[in-house]
C-alpha cells in the first residue's frame, strides 16, 4: 500500500491492487524455502561435555597411555644393542683419508670386541653417522629421479653440483647424495677361537623397501649393465663406477644395488643409522649371534672427521615394534602420569566449585 | 570522477531552454546515472589491479615472485600460485556479479520513461537521455527525473505539490509555485516548446532549500528561489500534470549530490586482522633473521667442512650471504603463517551467513512479499558488535499511517474497550469493529471500535455533534471527486486527514469548499457554513480556527491546536471539564497518542464585525502586520468552551515496542533521528517506549544560537550528575538495580535513565567542534536520544559523530533517500524494503521489509555471525601456527638450510584441502546457543559489543596454542625417530617418513582439535571433518603411488612412503602420543575456564541440559505502559500558509459538481482559471440555494 492512503486517486489504487495480485503470485517464490538447512535448524548434536564424561576420558586415556608406556619400555629394554663407534679407533685411517690425495689407497682397520650374551633372532647390522646433513635443502634435491628408474641415464638436470665432470660427461648415478655415498665395507667375523676366524655370514639384500627397489630405482634395461652406462662417468668420490657395485650378483648391482638404495633414501636428522647388513641365519647363527669374541673388519673409505662427525656400527635385535626407543615409552608413561595427576586436580577443583555454588544457594 | 574536477570549473550554470546546442557547450552532466565500476573491457585490468593494492594479494604476489628466484626458492613455484590463482578468480567472480547488479538497476532507472518536449513534440524519452534544458511533462504520482525548473501546471496559479519523503523525510505535501510568466504556458505545447528563457543559477550542490537563480526571458528577468524547483526524487501529488525545465540532471541533481559517497565499509575485524596480519609479518621477519643468523653460524661453524663432501667448493660463497638467501628462503616457507586461504574462507564464511539472511523465513513480510536480503556480505560479523543504533521514524519506526484512535467528548472517553475485568485491551482485528456500512460514504479501512459514540451520535448528544462538526469543519482538507464518483481528500497533514475522515465516518462528512464556504454533510443533510475567518496555524500558535456562520446565522469559532496553549484561552466555567479532559490527554499522552485539543466559541454579530474590521486594517497596515495580526488572533480565540479531545496514532510499526525493548536489554542504545516535529518525534518516542514516565529526566535542547545550546547543555550535565549523585542512595538505585546487574559494565558511574531531545537547528551548533564533546558526552550517558528536524546531513554528522569519537559500531536503519547519507556514513546500514522509494535499500547494507527484523538480525544472525568468525579466526591463526612452526624447529636440525617439514604438495593441500572444508562449515553452521535463545536472552549479545570473542589477547592465546601444538608435534616425532628402525629391521627414519609421520599428525590433530571446537554438529560437520581426513589418505596414498611415480618422478618422489610408514606400528604411536599431548591441555584450560569463569552462553546451555524437560520460555513481553503522565501527547504534523491558500482560494479547482451528476467530471485539465472562478460562484449559489431548501 501507498503511505498516503488517503490522497492517492483510485486509478492508482487500482493500480497498486493488480500490482499486489502479481506479487502475491511472485509470494511464493520469493518465501524463503523452509528447508532445515536454510532456517539453520538441520538435526545436530551439541557437543557438550559433562564432567563425568571429562573425567572418564581423562582417567581412560591416562591409562592407556601408561600400559602403552610401560609395555614400550619392556620392549626397549629387551632389544640387544651393540653400538662401536670407530671413528676414533681407526684415527690413521681417518687421517689418511683427510687428505685427498690419498683416495685410491686401501687402510683397513679391524675392531675387536666380546659379545657377552648371545644376540637371539634376527640381528641386523647397521652403520651409524653422526654430524652428518644428509637433510640439507640442496643435497636432497640433488638428485635425477628419471636417471635412477633408468628412463634415461644421461639426465642430469637437477644434479647440481654433481651433474657433469669436468669433461661435460654426464655422471651417473649423478647428484650430491649419490656421490656422497657411504662405503665403507664392513665384515664381522666371529672368532670361535683364536685360530677359527668365521666370516658371520651376512645378507647384502633385502635392507631396502619394496618401491624402492622395484619402482623408484631401475636398472636400464640391457642385460649388459656396463654397456648402458657407456658416455657416463662415475662420481668425483667414488672409487669404482656404478656397474660395478655388486658384480657377484646381478640382482644387486647399478642402481637397484641396496646399500646405494639405503644412502638414497636421505636421512631426517643429522644423526642417523642405514641397515647395512641382515644376519644370515645359517650353521652357528641360525639362532643368532653367539656370545663370543668377534671383529669388525673395516676398510675405512669415508671421511668423517673432515665434518667432525662420527660413525659406528651397530648390531642389534628387534622387538614388535622395531628397534629399541626409550624415548617413545617414556613420553607415553610421562603423558600417562601427567593425565591421571591432572584429572585429579581437575576433580579437587570442580568439587571446590561446587561448593561454593552450594553455599552460594544457601 | 570527472564531475567532480567539472565542479571545482562551474561557478555558475547556464541553461537556456529548448536548445541542446547551446547547453552543449557547457558539457553539463546528462541525466544518466553511473553507480558501476567496470565495464567488459576495463573489468579485467581494473579489477586485478584492485585485487593487487590489497596488502594481502600483493603480499603472495610478492612470495610468488622470490619462488621464482632459483637461489631462494625453496618451495616449489605451484604451492603459491595455486592458491592465489583461485582467491584471485573468487574475488573477481563476484566483483563482477556485484556490478553486474549494479549495472542493472543503473539500467533500470536510466530506461525510466519521461515525456519531453523535443522538435516541438512530446515525445517519450529515456531518463538517461534527458538533457539539461529540456522541457519535460510530469504526471501525478511519478516521480520527477531531474531537478526541474517548474514551468506550469493544471493547478491554477501554477501550483504544484509534491512530496519529498524520499529526500527529507517529510510526509507532508509541499506545494511548488511557477512564476506567473511561466504559468501561462499551460500545456500548450507549442508555445512551450517555443520558451527560450534564459537560467543563470548557481553550480550543482547539496543544499535542499536553497535555489538561486535568475529568468531571462522576453527581456525581462525574474528570480528563482527554492519555491520554483522541483527536485529529483520527489514525486508529483494531486497535480495531474506540470512542465518543468531542467536545470541540473544526473550526477549533478541535488538528490545525487546528497547521497554521498559510497565508502568501503570494512569490519573491526577486518580491522583487527589487517592490524595481526602485520604482526605476523613482523614475526615472520623475526623468525627469518633468527633463522638466517642461525645459518650464517652454521654455514661458518659446520657447513664449511662441509662444502668439499657435500657440495661445490665454492669460495666466493661467504656465510653472510648465505645466510641472506636463507632469510628470503625461509620468508617463502614460513609464509603459511599468513595464509592466503583466511581471506578467502572469511569471505565465503560471510557469504554463507548472508545467505542465512536472506533464507531466513522469519525475516520474510509476507504481506509485501519481501525477504529479508543481505545486500553487502562483507560486514556480517560486525551485526553482532552493533552499539548504536540509529533510526529514522516515518516509515520505519511508525507505518505513517494516521488512525484515530479515542477522543474525549465532554468529559467522555470514547473509542476504548473494557473487557470484563475493566481492564484496558489492545485493540485487536478479531474485535468486531462498528459498522460503518449504513453510512454509504464511510470509509472502508476505517475502524473504531466503540458503538458509545454512535449511540450518543444517534441519540443526538448536542456535544457529540458539536465535536464532529468542528473535526468537519476546522482544517485545510481540499476534497475532491474521482471519477467513480468517491470523495477523495487530499490532505496537506495526515494528522488532519485522520481526523477529517473521522469525522466523515461518523456522519459529519466534508464535502466541498470554496474560499467563502465550507459544505458538509451532517447525518445526511447538507450545510453549507460561511467562512468568515480562517485564522490560520503556526508553530507558536500551535492551534488553527476557523470562524464560519452557519446556516442559521450564528457565528461560531472552532479552534483546535495544543492543549497547553488551547486550556489558557478556556472560559473559567470549564474548570471541571478541563481537569476531566486533562486527565484523559494525560492517558492519551500515556499510551503515546497524538493529542489535540478541540474547543469552540460562539461569536456574537457585532462584536465580530468589530473584529473583522480591525483584522482588515490590521492587514492593509504596513508596519508590525504580524503582530497586528497575531494579537487580533489572540483576542478572539479567547473564552473559548472546551469540547474535548482527540487522540491519533501514529501508528507503529509491528512489534516495534518488543524490538526496542530487547535491543535495550542487549545493551544497544538506539537514537532516533528524524526530520519531524519536536513533538512528533517525543511522542513516538514514547509510543515505543524509548522514552517513558520512569525517566528521570528529559533533556531538551532548542536552542537557536551557540551560546544557548552550550549553556542548555551545560544545564543538562549538571543537572545530570546533581541528579545521580542526590540520588545515589535513593530509591531510583534501587529500581535500576535489575538494569545495572544485567550490564556489569555501566559505561560511566551513571544511575538513573535520561532521555535527551535535540532539535535540528540546535544540532547544527550542538555539531560544532568545540561543543561536539560536551554534546556526545551527554548524549552517550543517557538512555534514548532523539533528534528531532535534522536534515539527511545532519544525520550523517551525528552518526560520524558516535562512530569517530566513541569508537562504536553504529547502525542505521531508514527507509528514505533522506536516510541514504546516514545508512551510508554508518558501519552498517539497514534499509526498510518494500516501501515505494528505493534509494534507502539501494544504499543499505541489509535490508528488510519491517522494523522488528533488526532483532532477529542482530540477535540472531549477527550474533552467531560474530561468534563464528571469531571462532573460526581463533582456529585459524591455531592451525597455521602450528603448521608452519615446526619448519622453524626444524631450521635447527638441518643446517638452517631452508628445508621443509612436509612434502610441498602438502604444503599446498594443507590450507585448501584438508583442513579448509571443516573450519568451514564451522563458521558457518556453528551455534553456540539456539536462535531462540538468543532472541529470549539479548544479554548474551553483549560479548560482541565488548569484543570478547575475539581480540588481541585471544590472539595471542591462539598463537600460544599453534606454538605449543607445533613444539609437541615436532619434538614427539624428533625423539622418537632418534633412534629408530623399522618393524623389518629397516631405517625408517629417514626424511620423506619424518614428513608423512609429521603431516599426518597435524591433520589428525587440528582435525581432533576442530571437532572440539564445533559445538554443534550437523551432518555436514560430521561429513566435512571425517571426509577431510578421508581425503587427506587418500590423496596421500594416491600421490605416493606407483602410478604417479612412472608418469612424474620429480613432482612425486615420495613414492612407496604411506604405505611403508604407516604400516609401522610405531608411526601409529607417535601420532597417536602427539595427538593426545597437543589436544588434552586445551581440553584442561576449557575446563578451567568453564567452571572458574564460565560465559552467559555456557550459563545457558548448563541450564539447558537441566531444563531438557521443561517448556520453552515465553517470550518477553512488552512493559504495560503507565498512564501516568503529565505531559502533552500535542503533535500536529501540519504547516503554515494553507489557510492564506485557502481563503485566497488559489488552490482551489472546480468543484466538483454532486455525485449524482458523475458526468463532467474530466473537465478540470484544460480549464482556466477564470472558468473556475465562475463555475465556484455558480457552485456557491447552488449550494446555498441546496441548503435554503433543507432549512425549509
Amino acid at each position: 500500500m501507498s503511505r498516503n492512503v488517503l490522497n492517492v486517486p483510485e486509478v492508482c489504487l487500482v493500480s497498486y491492487r493488480t500490482n499486489m495480485e502479481k506479487e502475491f503470485q511472485h509470494h511464493l517464490s520469493r518465501m524463503p524455502e523452509n528447508s532445515a538447512i536454510k532456517q539453520q535448524k538441520l538435526p545436530a548434536h551439541r557437543l557438550h561435555f559433562s564432567n563425568q564424561a571429562i573425567f572418564t576420558i581423562f582417567f581412560a586415556t591416562g591409562a592407556f597411555c601408561f600400559c602403552i608406556g610401560i609395555i614400550l619400555l619392556l620392549s626397549a629394554w629387551k632389544v640387544q644393542e651393540i653400538e662401536i663407534n670407530y671413528t676414533n679407533i681407526c684415527e690413521d685411517c681417518a687421517k689418511m683419508r683427510e687428505n685427498a690425495l690419498n683416495f685410491d689407497k686401501q687402510c683397513t682397520c679391524s675392531i675387536p670386541f666380546n659379545l657377552q650374551k648371545t644376540m637371539k633372532g634376527d640381528v641386523y647390522m647397521y652403520y651409524k653417522l653422526y654430524g652428518f646433513y644428509q637433510n640439507l635443502y640442496r643435497y636432497v634435491l640433488s638428485r635425477s629421479h628419471n636417471q635412477l628408474m633408468g628412463k634415461d641415464v644421461r639426465d642430469v638436470k637437477d644434479c647440481a653440483p654433481f651433474k657433469v665432470t669436468s669433461n661435460k660427461i654426464p655422471i651417473a648415478p649423478c647428484g650430491a647424495i649419490a656421490n656422497s655415498m657411504f662405503n665403507d665395507t664392513i665384515i664381522l667375523s666371529y672368532i670361535r677361537s683364536t685360530s677359527e676366524h668365521i666370516q658371520v655370514p651376512m645378507l647384502k639384500t633385502g635392507l631396502t623397501w619394496w618401491t624402492d627397489k622395484y619402482v623408484k630405482f631401475q636398472n636400464p634395461s640391457f642385460r649388459n649393465l656396463s654397456d648402458h652406462f657407456v658416455g657416463t662417468e662415475k662420481p668425483p668420490y667414488w672409487q669404482e663406477p656404478i656397474y660395478e657395485l655388486d658384480t657377484s650378483d646381478p640382482g644387486n648391482n647399478g642402481f637397484l644395488n641396496d646399500d646405494f638404495i639405503v644412502w638414497m633414501r636421505t636421512a631426517a636428522f643429522p644423526t642417523f643409522k642405514k641397515l647395512y647388513r641382515r644376519l644370515y641365519r645359517v650353521k652357528y647363527f641360525s639362532d643368532g649371534l653367539p656370545a663370543g669374541n668377534y671383529t669388525f673388519d673395516i676398510s675405512y673409505n669415508f671421511p668423517v672427521t673432515k665434518f667432525q662427525g662420527e660413525k659406528a656400527v651397530i648390531l642389534s635385535t628387534l622387538t614388535w615394534n622395531g628397534g629399541s626407543s626409550i624415548f617413545l615409552g617414556l613420553a607415553y608413561t610421562v603423558t600417562g602420569v601427567f593425565l591421571w595427576m591432572s584429572s585429579f586436580a581437575l576433580m579437587a577443583i570442580q568439587g571446590k566449585m561446587r561448593k561454593k555454588k552450594l553455599s552460594h544457594r544457601r | 570522477m570527472f564531475c567532480s574536477k567539472k565542479k571545482l570549473l562551474e561557478v555558475e550554470r547556464i541553461v537556456k531552454a529548448n536548445d541542446r546546442e547551446y547547453n552543449e557547450k557547457f558539457q553539463y552532466a546528462d541525466n544518466r546515472i553511473h553507480t558501476s565500476k567496470y565495464n567488459i573491457l576495463t573489468f579485467l585490468p581494473i579489477n586485478l589491479f584492485e585485487q593487487f593494492q590489497r596488502v594481502a594479494n600483493a603480499y603472495f604476489l610478492f612470495l610468488l615472485i622470490l619462488q621464482l628466484i632459483p637461489e631462494i626458492s625453496s618451495l616449489t613455484w605451484f604451492t603459491t600460485i595455486v592458491p592465489l590463482v583461485l582467491v584471485i578468480t573468487m574475488t573477481a567472480v563476484k566483483d563482477a556479479t556485484d556490478d553486474y547488479f549494479r549495472h542493472k538497476s543503473d539500467n533500470q532507472v536510466n530506461n525510466r520513461q519521461s515525456e519531453v518536449i523535443i522538435d516541438s513534440k512530446l515525445q517519450n524519452e529515456k531518463w538517461m537521455n534527458v538533457k539539461v534544458g529540456d522541457i519535460v511533462k510530469l504526471e501525478n504520482n511519478q516521480f520527477v527525473a531531474a531537478d526541474l525548473l517548474l514551468l506550469s501546471s493544471s493547478e491554477p496559479h501554477g501550483l504544484c505539490y509534491i512530496e519529498t519523503a524520499e529526500l527529507d523525510g517529510e510526509t507532508n505535501l509541499k506545494v511548488r509555485h511557477a512564476l506567473s510568466v511561466t504559468s501561462e504556458l499551460g500545456a500548450d505545447i507549442s508555445r512551450l516548446a517555443r520558451f527560450d528563457g534564459i537560467v543563470v543559477c548557481e553550480a550543482p550542490n547539496n543544499k535542499l532549500d536553497k535555489f538561486m537563480g535568475v529568468l531571462s526571458w522576453k527581456d525581462s528577468k525574474h528570480s528563482l528561489d527554492n519555491q520554483k524547483i522541483i527536485l529529483r526524487g520527489c514525486i508529483l501529488r494531486n497535480t495531474s500534470w506540470c512542465f518543468g525545465m531542467v536545470i541540473f540532471a544526473g550526477p549533478d541533481t541535488k538528490l545525487m549530490q546528497n547521497s554521498g559517497k559510497t565508502k568501503f565499509k570494512r569490519t573491526s575485524i577486518d580491522r583487527l586482522m589487517n592490524t595481526l596480519v602485520l604482526w605476523i609479518f613482523g614475526f615472520l621477519v623475526c623468525l627469518g633473521i633468527i633463522l638466517a643468523i642461525g645459518n650464517s653460524i652454521w654455514e661458518n661453524q659446520v657447513g664449511g667442512q662441509f662444502r668439499t663432501f657435500l657440495f661445490w667448493s665454492e669460495g666466493e660463497k661467504s656465510s653472510v650471504f648465505s645466510g641472506f638467501l636463507t632469510f628470503w628462503s625461509y620468508i617463502i616457507i614460513l609464509n603459511t603463517v599468513v595464509p592466503i586461504s583466511l581471506y578467502v574462507s572469511v569471505e565465503v564464511i560471510r557469504l554463507g551467513h548472508s545467505y542465512f539472511i536472506n533464507w531466513d523465513r522469519k525475516m520474510y513480510y509476507s504481506g509485501k512479499a519481501t525477504p529479508a536480503e543481505a545486500r553487502t556480505t562483507t560486514l556480517n560479523e560486525e551485526l553482532g558488535q552493533i552499539e548504536y543504533i540509529f533510526s529514522d521514524k516515518t516509515g520505519t519506526l511508525t507505518q505513517n499511517i494516521m488512525t484515530f484512535k479515542k477522543c474525549s467528548i465532554n468529559g467522555k472517553i470514547y473509542g476504548e474497550v473494557h473487557d470484563d475485568v475493566e481492564r484496558k485491551k489492545e485493540i485487536t482485528k478479531k474485535k468486531e469493529s462498528v459498522d460503518f456500512s449504513v453510512r454509504s460514504q464511510a470509509k472502508g479501512t476505517f475502524q473504531l471500535f466503540d458503538h458509545s459514540l454512535m449511540e450518543s451520535i444517534k441519540l443526538g448528544d448536542p456535544q457529540v455533534h458539536e465535536f464532529l462538526r468542528l473535526l468537519a469543519l476546522c482544517h485545510t482538507v481540499m476534497s475532491e471527486e474521482n471519477n467513480a464518483g468517491q470523495l477523495i481528500y487530499q490532505v496537506q497533514s495526515p494528522d488532519e486527514g485522520a481526523l477529517v475522515t473521522a469525522a466523515r465516518n461518523f456522519g459529519f462528512i466534508f464535502k466541498s469548499r470554496t474560499p467563502e464556504t465550507i459544505t458538509i454533510e451532517e447525518l445526511g443533510t447538507l450545510v453549507t457554513y460561511q467562512l468568515l475567518a480562517f485564522l490560520d496555524f503556526n508553530n507558536i500558535r500551535k492551534r488553527m480556527s476557523v470562524i464560519v456562520r452557519n446556516p442559521a446565522g450564528q457565528i461560531k469559532l472552532y479552534s483546535k491546536g495544543a492543549d497547553t496553549i488551547l486550556f489558557e484561552k478556556l472560559h473559567p466555567s470549564n474548570e471541571g471539564l478541563l481537569s476531566l479532559t486533562s486527565d484523559h490527554l494525560s492517558e492519551f499522552a500515556g499510551e503515546g497518542l497524538r493529542t489535540l485539543a478541540i474547543a469552540y466559541r460562539e461569536l456574537d454579530d457585532k462584536y465580530f464585525q468589530e473584529w473583522h474590521k480591525m483584522l482588515e486594517d490590521a492587514n492593509a497596515a504596513m508596519d508590525k502586520r504580524d503582530e497586528r495580526i497575531s494579537g487580533l488572533y489572540e483576542e478572539i480565540e479567547s473564552d473559548l468552551m472546551l469540547l474535548g479531545a482527540t487522540a491519533i496514532e501514529d501508528k507503529l510499526q509491528e512489534g516495534v515496542i518488543e524490538t526496542v525493548t530487547s535491543l535495550s536489554l542487549a545493551n544497544i542504545k538506539i537514537w532516533i533521528l528524524t526530520g519531524d516535529k519536536q513533538e512528533t518525534a517525543i511522542n513516538i518516542g514514547y509510543a515505543c517506549n524509548m522514552l517513558t514516565d520512569d525517566m528521570n529526566d528529559v533533556f531538551v535542547i532548542s536552542g537557536n544560537t551557540a551560546v544557548e545550546v552550550r549553556e542548555e547543555l551545560r544545564k543538562a550535565k549538571e543537572n545530570l550528575f546533581g541528579q545521580n549523585r542526590s540520588f545515589s542512595n535513593g530509591h531510583v538505585v534501587s529500581e535500576n538495580k535489575q538494569q545495572l546487574e544485567l550490564d556489569s559494565v555501566v559505561e560511566e558511574t551513571i544511575t538513573g535513565d535520561y532521555a535527551l531531545v535535540i532539535n535540528g537547528h540546535s544540532l547544527a551548533h550542538a555539531l560544532e567542534s568545540d561543543v561536539k564533546k560536551d554534546l556526545l558526552e551527554l548524549a552517550c550517558l543517557c538512555k534514548t536520544v532523539v533528534c528531532c528536524r535534522v536534515t539527511p546531513l545532519q544525520k550523517a554528522q551525528v552518526v560520524e559523530l558516535v562512530k569517530k569519537h566513541r569508537n562504536a559500531v553504529t547502525l542505521a536503519i531508514g527507509d528514505g533517500a533522506n536516510d541514504v547519507s546516514m545508512i551510508k556514513s554508518a558501519h552498517i546500514g539497514v534499509g526498510i524494503s518494500g516501501q515505494e522509494g528505493l534509494q534507502a535499500v539501494l544504499a543499505s547494507d541489509y535490508s528488510f521489509a519491517q522494523f522488528r527484523y533488526l532483532q532477529r538480525l542482530l540477535l540472531v544472525h549477527g550474533r552467531w555471525s560474530y561468534f563464528r568468525m571469531c571462532k573460526f579466526l581463533c582456529y585459524f591463526f591455531y592451525k597455521n601456527f602450528a603448521f608452519t612452526l615446526v619448519h622453524f624447529w626444524f631450521g635447527f636440525f638441518c643446517g638452517f638450510s631452508a628445508q621443509t617439514v612436509y612434502d610441498q604438495w602438502f604444503i599446498t593441500l594443507f590450507n585448501i584441502v584438508y583442513t579448509s572444508l571443516p573450519v568451514l562449515a564451522m563458521g558457518i553452521f556453528d551455534q553456540d546457543v539456539s536462535d531462540q535463545n538468543s532472541m529470549d536472552c539479548p544479554q548474551l549479545y553483549e560479548p560482541g559489543q565488548l569484543n570478547l570473542l575475539f581480540n588481541k589477547r585471544k590472539f595471542f592465546i591462539c598463537v600460544a596454542h599453534g606454538i605449543y601444538t607445533s613444539l609437541v608435534l615436532f619434538f614427539i616425532p624428533f625423539g622418537a625417530f632418534y633412534n629408530m628402525v623399522g618393524e623389518d629391521g629397516q631405517h625408517v627414519a629417514d626424511y620423506q617418513s619424518f614428513a608423512v609421520t609429521m603431516a599426518t599428525s597435524l591433520v589428525i590433530v587440528v582435525s581432533v582439535q576442530i571437532a572440539l571446537d564445533t559445538s554443534y554438529w550437523t551432518v555436514i560437520n560430521h561429513v566435512f571433518i571425517w571426509g577431510s581426513i578421508a581425503t587427506y589418505f587418500s590423496i596421500l596414498f594416491a600421490m605416493h603411488s606407483n602410478g604417479i611415480y612412472e608418469v612424474f618422478p620429480n613432482q612425486f618422489p615420495f613414492v612407496g612412503n604411506a604405505w611403508h610408514s604407516l604400516n609401522q606400528k610405531c608411526i601409529w604411536l607417535i601420532i597417536l602420543l602427539t595427538t593426545v599431548a597437543s589436544v588434552i591441555p586445551v581440553v584442561t584450560f576449557r575446563f578451567l575456564k568453564m567452571h572458574l569463569y564460565p560465559s552467559l552462553s555456557d550459563q545457558i546451555r548448563w541450564w539447558q541440559k537441566a531444563q531438557k524437560k521443561a517448556k520453552p520460555t515465553s517470550r518477553r513481553r512488552p512493559q504495560t505502559r503507565r498512564s501516568s503522565s503529565r505531559r502533552s501527547g500535542y503533535s500536529f504534523a501540519h504547516q503554515e500558509g494553507y489557510g492564506e491558500l485557502i481563503t485566497s482560494g488559489k488552490n482551489m479547482r472546480v468543484k466538483n459538481p454532486p455525485p449524482t451528476s458523475g458526468l463532467e467530471k474530466t473537465l478540470y485539465n484544460s480549464t482556466s482559471w477564470i472558468e473556475n472562478l465562475c463555475k465556484k460562484t455558480t457552485d456557491t449559489v447552488n449550494s446555498f440555494s441546496q441548503d435554503k431548501a433543507v432549512k425549509l
